[in-house]
């Protein structure tokens, strides 16, 4: 987690507005969606892997390891996606070239999708998806609520963390029974914890004129519109050329 | 159990968004009203999220060897009701796609719908329904937290069964092939999750009587006891 928060904070398009990303990756994925997969996710693939790692500077490791999230669901779910199953006579499971087909254009099309998906995070800090939010009418209680939230989980997770550490070493997690014991006083110290953090930063806040809302000074960011154009007319090429290449294979 | 990213076709992607929008909207609403009225549930609701997010980081102690988490959907919908749940988890979906990968942008409304709407509803129900029984309280939070991850596990599997029916059965077929596929994880995992809320929901009632109070907590006779 603190892997990709750190690289979205310190890449090297950090600086940049965050409509020449969200923009030209979004168009990108909504391509990679609704166009043929097998010739269109390869070449997203390699396009957003290149911006990641070539424009933007985060490690190729980064990269895979966000890559590979997924894919424990990919290998439970996609091999079933080949298999066919009948239960006119009994259970019977057969292979079909339908099935393989479609297992593949899935899996093809996830990895795509999910390459879009890492250039974002890695490249652009959670506070920067603020903004787009605002546009689109989210109330600014529920945007701030958002950022909150984003704070606090760090703290939080470094308490869980402390505490797990702390168990572990008293042989906590040493059996299941014992394990589920351990965690549970983990989550519920972690809860109370929570809740007694909630008190006493409101408790702070309303000694220093809180009225309901947190004020900060949001780093101003000039769009480059020939930034914005050569994503966007990139992501143009990787479309038609995978239009090509789908008429030119059948 | 979070769908991958890319990993649904592209209607039934915006079918599930589609689905899972009133409910969230209409808890934004709620939400953004009641933090309204009193500023302090802001504070309190953003601390409910950041803990949501965590548990769910946290790895669950494993029966069948592979890795699971928490979902924290039924402690959620326990604390803090279901109205509120749609928006908290879909905040929490949207940061475990952001920062940890998990689930994705174009499968949120299809992960919300099965994590932040229908378990959460499921778990407050039996909740509820076992209370109106004069369940004891570690039996009904139990069976509450259990049923409200199997609810997420099999409206996920019917989900997964509708984007793609088997070319010789239908979705029926398909509905059987990914709820069998998943249960070897998802059932142990909802049996230890359901005995995890128990332990917690205990803890508190025994050390966290006040904080249970300004929630509400569900059943007013417990939050009294455990101010006694």
């Amino acid at each position: 987690m603190r892997a990709i928060d750190h690289h979205a904070w310190t890449n090297r398009w950090r600086g940049w507005h965050p409509a020449e990303k969200l923009l030209p990756a979004g168009s990108l994925l909504i391509l990679t969606l609704v166009l043929p997969p097998l010739t269109t996710a390869p070449l997203v693939l390699a396009g957003m892997a290149l911006a990641t790692v070539r424009g933007a500077g985060v490690p190729l490791k980064a990269l895979l390891s966000v890559l590979a999230a997924p894919a424990a669901f990919l290998l439970a779910g996609v091999p079933f996606l080949a298999v066919s199953v009948d239960f006119a006579e009994g259970v019977n499971l057969h292979l079909s070239a339908d099935g393989l087909r479609l297992a593949l254009t899935t899996t093809v099309r996830a990895l795509a999708a999910m390459s879009c998906l890492a250039f974002l995070i890695l490249t652009t800090p959670l506070t920067d998806w603020i903004t787009p939010l605002r546009r689109i009418g989210v109330p600014a209680g529920v945007i701030e609520l958002i950022l909150l939230i984003y704070r606090l989980i760090f703290v939080f997770f470094e308490r869980a963390l402390t505490g797990h550490q702390a168990q572990t070493a008293r042989l906590g997690y040493s059996r299941v029974d014992r394990s589920v014991r351990s965690l549970g006083l983990l989550v519920s110290n972690l809860f109370q914890r929570a809740l007694e953090q909630a008190r006493r930063l409101e408790i702070g806040l309303m000694a220093r004129g809180y009225t309901g809302e947190l004020r900060v000074l949001a780093p101003k960011r000039v769009l480059s519109w020939p930034r914005l154009a050569t994503g966007l007319g990139l992501v143009g090429l990787v479309g038609a050329a995978s239009d090509l290449l789908a008429r030119g294979l059948s | 159990m979070h769908i991958a990213e890319g990993f649904l076709p592209p209607l039934h992607a915006a079918g599930w968004t589609a689905a899972a929008l009133p409910f969230v909207i209409v808890s934004a609403w709620r939400v953004n009203r009641l933090m309204r009225d009193q500023p302090q549930t802001k504070l309190l609701l953003a601390a409910a999220g950041a803990f949501a997010f965590v548990i769910s980081a946290l790895k669950l102690p494993s029966v069948t060897g592979s890795c699971s988490h928490a979902t924290g959907t039924g402690l959620g919908a326990i604390l803090f009701g279901p109205a509120v749940m749609a928006l908290l988890g879909t905040i929490v979906l949207v940061f475990q796609a952001l920062l940890l990968a998990h689930g994705g942008i174009t499968t949120l409304g299809a992960n919300v719908f099965s994590m932040a709407i229908v378990g959460p509803w499921i778990a407050y129900g039996v909740l509820r329904g076992a209370q109106g029984l004069n369940a004891p309280l570690a039996v009904s939070v139990f069976l509450a937290a259990m049923l409200g991850d199997l609810a997420t596990y099999t409206m996920t599997a019917g989900q997964l069964a509708l984007a793609f029916p088997d070319p010789a059965s239908g979705i029926a077929g398909s509905f059987v092939k990914f709820l069998s596929v998943f249960a070897p994880t998802q059932l142990p995992l909802a049996v230890v999750e359901g005995l995890l809320t128990v332990v917690i929901v205990n803890f508190l009632r025994e050390y966290s009587g006040d904080e249970l109070q300004i929630l509400k907590f569900p059943s007013p006779t417990v939050a009294v006891e455990a101010r006694s």
